[in-house]
């Protein structure tokens, strides 16, 4: 049971904390959506806020479709980068806009460069405009912070940590991280996973997936010349490891005195059951990681073409916010077999690379 | 008094596990510790909500034992309530029993 008071979310157990007089009056939805139509400027600003609200209370996906109508489409690419100076209020200030010179902060110059060759990359080979598919701007926000050792995205935008220069360095580094926070956003407007347990694995494994593909485009690689590492170089060098993850080979990225070793598996038998990480969702993506990285090797060529293709319709057509394991193999499988045919090549390296983390095919399709 | 605070998630998923005794604290956050624990009648308190979409935010579980019960709150960065923040950075900046969390 959740409140909304004053605009902010109040659970039930904060809820008895907050004053009497603090009360305000809860908006039925289908009014929001009224006034967001036909309301006045501040009006819509208003409902809109409520109407967000209320979506994350409910995780439905009918708002997406109002938000398109608020807001007219672009075709172009609207980089901003925001900087905190290592606080933690978001966006932070403007320090350059579409178009603008660098000015000599290379994590600026990170951080727009590298959101471009995102954007790109999805324009590109997917022919996606943008995030939303509506050419959302791409806003960053650098130096989040002190000594920050993350970086996220909000469900608006990325945000970048320096790192404490002790295990990490700054997270604008890897071109891949870049790609993987603006995959969440991706996966947001289109499968909606919950970020919780195989759903929240899977999330994490398409940002993974996206992230490296990026990467393998900007370097012109072909699978097997691509590294497959999410995060290589962000360790500083008193870390023995060499990324945060390995597609590859799960659990093997670092092993290190102060941080541990790499808890990923690359097997269900290895899935790990535990209530951190909202139920080990950085742990348990290296089980289907790994699936897409059998299935890109045993492809051939550009890992995008093929592979990558199967995935992002899977992303975008088949897979809802709840969808597990099972269900994505099922359907990378469906996919396969409708892009290219009954017992192709394609179908085939998809089966076995499931197959080859514990996962095994189960489709109408499969003759 | 002990102060446990686990903290998981974020994009490098590498979990991290602090323990301070409450005698190692500065008064003020003693003084913040004790309000939480008079405030909460409940022995967990789950709060998970995020924004839609959001990704990689780090999540909190903060124990306080005070040798007869234990009160533990899980909650991530987007609900994290500002008497916890100040604590949270004290305790990962001090805690001299700083260790990494085994993998489950």
């Amino acid at each position: 049971m959740f409140f909304i008071i004053n605009g902010k979310i109040i659970d039930r157990h904060n809820y008895s904390e907050i004053h009497a007089n603090q009360f305000c009056f809860i908006i039925p939805e289908y009014v929001n959506k009224k006034i967001v139509e036909k309301g006045s400027k501040k009006q819509k600003e208003h409902a809109w806020k409520n109407l967000i609200l209320t979506e994350q209370l409910r995780g439905r996906r009918l708002v997406t479709g109002l938000m398109s109508s608020m807001f007219s489409v672009s075709n172009k690419l609207d980089r901003t980068i925001f900087d905190t100076q290592n606080m933690e209020d978001l966006p932070g200030n403007i320090v350059r806009r579409e178009g603008g010179k660098a000015k000599g902060d290379k994590t600026v110059t990170e951080a727009y460069a590298y959101s471009g060759a995102t954007y790109n990359f999805f324009k590109d080979i997917f022919d996606r405009n943008s995030i939303d598919t509506r050419g959302m701007k791409l806003d960053s926000t650098v130096h989040y912070g002190e000594d920050y050792n993350n970086a996220f995205w909000n469900g608006t935008q990325m945000v970048y940590g320096d790192g404490d220069g002790d295990i990490f360095q700054r997270f604008t580094k890897s071109i891949d991280v870049i790609g993987h926070e603006l995959a969440h956003g991706v996966t947001q407007y289109e499968a909606a996973l919950e970020y919780e347990g195989q759903a929240g694995a899977l999330n994490e494994s398409f940002s993974d997936v996206f992230g490296s593909l990026v990467k393998q485009h900007s370097l012109k690689q072909k699978a097997d010349k691509a590294d497959w590492l999410i995060g290589n170089g962000l360790f500083t060098k008193k870390v023995k490891g060499i990324a945060l993850r390995s597609m590859k080979e799960p659990g093997t990225a670092y092993n290190d005195s102060t941080i541990g070793k790499d808890p990923q598996p690359g097997h269900m038998k290895n899935y790990v059951n535990t209530t951190s990480d909202n139920g080990g969702v950085h742990i348990n993506s290296g089980i289907p990681n790994r699936a897409f990285y059998l299935t890109a090797i045993e492809l051939g060529g550009y890992a995008w073409e093929k592979a990558g293709r199967i995935w992002y319709i899977t992303l975008t057509e088949r897979l809802r916010e709840r969808s597990n394991f099972q269900k994505a193999a099922n359907s990378t499988y469906d996919v396969a077999t409708d892009l290219y045919g009954n017992k192709s090549s394609e179908q085939i390296a998809v089966k076995k690379a499931w197959s080859s983390v514990g996962i095994k095919i189960k489709s109408k399709k499969e003759k | 008094m002990i102060i446990k605070i686990e903290r998981s998630g974020g994009i490098a998923g590498i979990s991290r596990s602090t323990e301070i005794d409450s005698s190692e604290l500065p008064s003020d956050l003693v003084t913040k510790v004790k309000k939480i624990i008079q405030n909460r009648k409940l022995a967990t308190v789950s709060s998970k909500v995020t924004p839609r979409g959001a990704a990689d935010h780090y999540a909190y579980k903060i124990s306080i034992n005070d040798g007869e019960s234990q009160i533990i709150i899980e909650c991530n960065q987007y609900n994290l309530q500002d008497d916890f923040k100040s604590l949270i950075k004290y305790i990962e900046k001090h805690s001299k029993r700083d260790k990494i969390s085994k993998n489950p």
